[in-house]
């Protein structure tokens, strides 16, 4: 482990191993990544293990969303190892990382929902452009029963652009679901809503979880989201792993990095 | 070491000056990108499809109007001066060949320039800042491919259709304004103008608007996908479209008529 990421909750190594199970999904070990002069992530470390849900909390600007992208090979990183599933992600072919992001599925923070097509298409898009051979009533019926899990089955054929920004959000969730993923990566999946509809979205996020039994990394500033949906929480300061633990004993920390999210 | 000689040569250039290599060198790297991309599958025909219907079809309207008033106004502002010198029989020969081997493909791309770049540079620039790009990366599909490539392919194909319709809108227009003062068949204003058009005429100009086309693509493309600064930057993104890609058409279309001129076209 980097000594920069002596933890000052707990050492990564020695955090609570998910509920489930001691399975590592995702490892990140020594992370880091510079735009230009910028250095974002200076040697990051954490652990997914199987059926957890790690919330990762920062300053804006601090790199979780860059953090996440790395994890999906959306960017790359400069140095050190990402491992999902064993296979390290900058290691992986165009076809070998395509297959492995039909296991992990992405909420975006702007739920990036393609304005040119319907709900429908939103969700049919991943379902064709993967190669998984599914028949056109498989499609539809994935569409069909995913949009029914988050209450969105009557907006199937609206336009992104007629959603509320609740729905967006649900719209976005369903489209990273609908390949029945094991790992959901969720980039700020409450910001910008109005309390009760951050409640909702929280809910709903519980919900799919346990329907889909999947594992998650959640970028959050919402600490009620925070507290209800993890199993651990990761500290992302000066661009490694400040602090690791679960909520309640973050919460009691002295740290005043720890301590400035809980105030 | 050499890396260090070269930024430095870098910082002597005027702001604006390594600005503007900056982006000749984005743009030359995005070409060469599509042509390395275009060759290999999965070929996204589908998109190539539905996008040449969205850049054709739906630009004929626009094309179509401006075309005939061209051609309606060249003729009535041609005759007189024609007319001083006995020429009118010359009208309809003159006209058409003015209309087929330059005025068409330029007053065509440059309304596409502004009509399609600037919506292909907004559209690809909300894609980049509300990260639908992104999300089709993660869906497991080439993103390059399907909304640059199939773009640049449209315009490519369909600039140069739209040139033709709208010579012949053009010429149409020109017969009708022919017309307000003298009595021509339309049989006859045609034979007048293709006894004096050559495929020489013709074969320049349709294939310099293929390149003009693509030059539209290329740029509304390349500026969608580098969008920066949030939505401030989609809106820089739509005007950059449409000012690089009208001043490339004049650029282009002055580099067409020296080759043409190299070959005795001209």
């Amino acid at each position: 482990m980097n000594s920069e990421n002596a933890s000052i909750i707990k050492p990564e190594s020695e955090s609570l191993k998910g509920s489930s199970g001691d399975y590592e999904i995702i490892k990140i070990t020594d992370l880091r990544k510079a735009f230009g002069t910028n250095q974002v992530l200076r040697g990051f470390n954490l652990s997914l293990y199987k059926g957890e849900n790690v919330v990762i909390l920062g300053k804006s600007g601090s790199g979780k969303s860059i953090l996440i992208k790395c994890v999906v090979g959306l960017i790359k990183y400069d140095s050190g190892s990402l491992k999902v599933y064993g296979k390290e992600i900058k290691d992986l072919s165009q076809s070998e990382l395509d297959d492995l992001r039909v296991k992990i599925g992405f909420v975006f923070q702007s739920s990036a929902l393609y304005d040119s097509m319907t709900v429908r298409k939103n969700l049919e898009f991943p379902l064709r452009r993967h190669n998984l051979h599914f028949t056109a009533k498989d499609i539809e019926d994935k569409v069909k029963n995913t949009l029914q899990d988050v209450g969105l089955l009557h907006a199937i054929d609206l336009m992104p652009s007629e959603l509320s920004g609740g729905m967006r959000k649900r719209v976005g969730l369903a489209r990273a679901l609908v390949l029945n993923p094991d790992i959901v990566l969720y980039d700020e999946p409450t910001t910008g809503l109005d309390p009760m509809t951050s409640k909702e979205i929280t809910n709903l996020m519980l919900k799919t979880q346990e329907k889909y039994n999947t594992s998650s990394i959640i970028i959050s500033h919402d600490m009620d989201c925070a507290k209800r949906t993890s199993n651990r929480l990761a500290v992302l300061s000066e661009g490694i792993c400040h602090a690791v633990g679960k909520y309640s004993e973050l919460e009691k920390s002295k740290d005043e990095v720890v301590n400035s999210f809980f105030l | 070491m050499s890396q260090k000689k070269s930024l430095n040569l870098a910082t002597f250039l005027p702001k604006g000056m390594h600005a503007f290599f900056e982006e000749v060198g984005g743009t030359s790297r995005f070409a060469a990108r599509f042509f390395r991309e275009i060759w290999f599958p999965p070929y996204e025909f589908k998109e190539v499809i539905r996008q040449s219907f969205e850049i054709g079809y739906k630009s004929l309207p626009l094309v179509g109007i401006t075309s005939f008033i061209i051609g309606l106004v060249l003729t009535l502002q041609s005759r007189p001066t024609l007319a001083e010198f006995g020429a009118e029989s010359w009208l309809p020969a003159m006209v058409g060949v003015s209309i087929l081997r330059e005025i068409g493909p330029v007053i065509t791309a440059l309304i596409c320039a502004g009509k399609v770049g600037s919506s292909i540079g907004a559209e690809l620039g909300s894609m980049k800042v509300t990260e639908q790009i992104d999300a089709m990366e993660v869906s497991g599909t080439n993103p390059f491919k399907y909304i640059v490539v199939s773009r640049i392919v449209a315009t490519t194909l369909m600039i140069p259709l739209l040139v033709i319709i709208g010579d012949a809108i053009s010429l149409y227009g020109s017969y009708l304004a022919i017309n307000i003062n003298d009595k021509v068949t339309m049989t006859l204003y045609f034979q007048q103008v293709f006894e004096k058009v050559e495929f020489s005429d013709v074969i320049p100009s349709v294939i310099k608007s293929f390149f003009f086309g693509f030059c539209i693509g290329l740029i509304g493309t390349y500026k969608g996908y580098n969008s920066k600064k949030g939505t401030e930057g989609v809106g820089q993104s739509a005007n950059s479209s449409v000012v690089v890609s009208s001043l490339l058409i004049f650029i282009l279309d002055l580099l067409a008529v020296q080759i043409t001129g190299f070959f005795g076209y001209i």
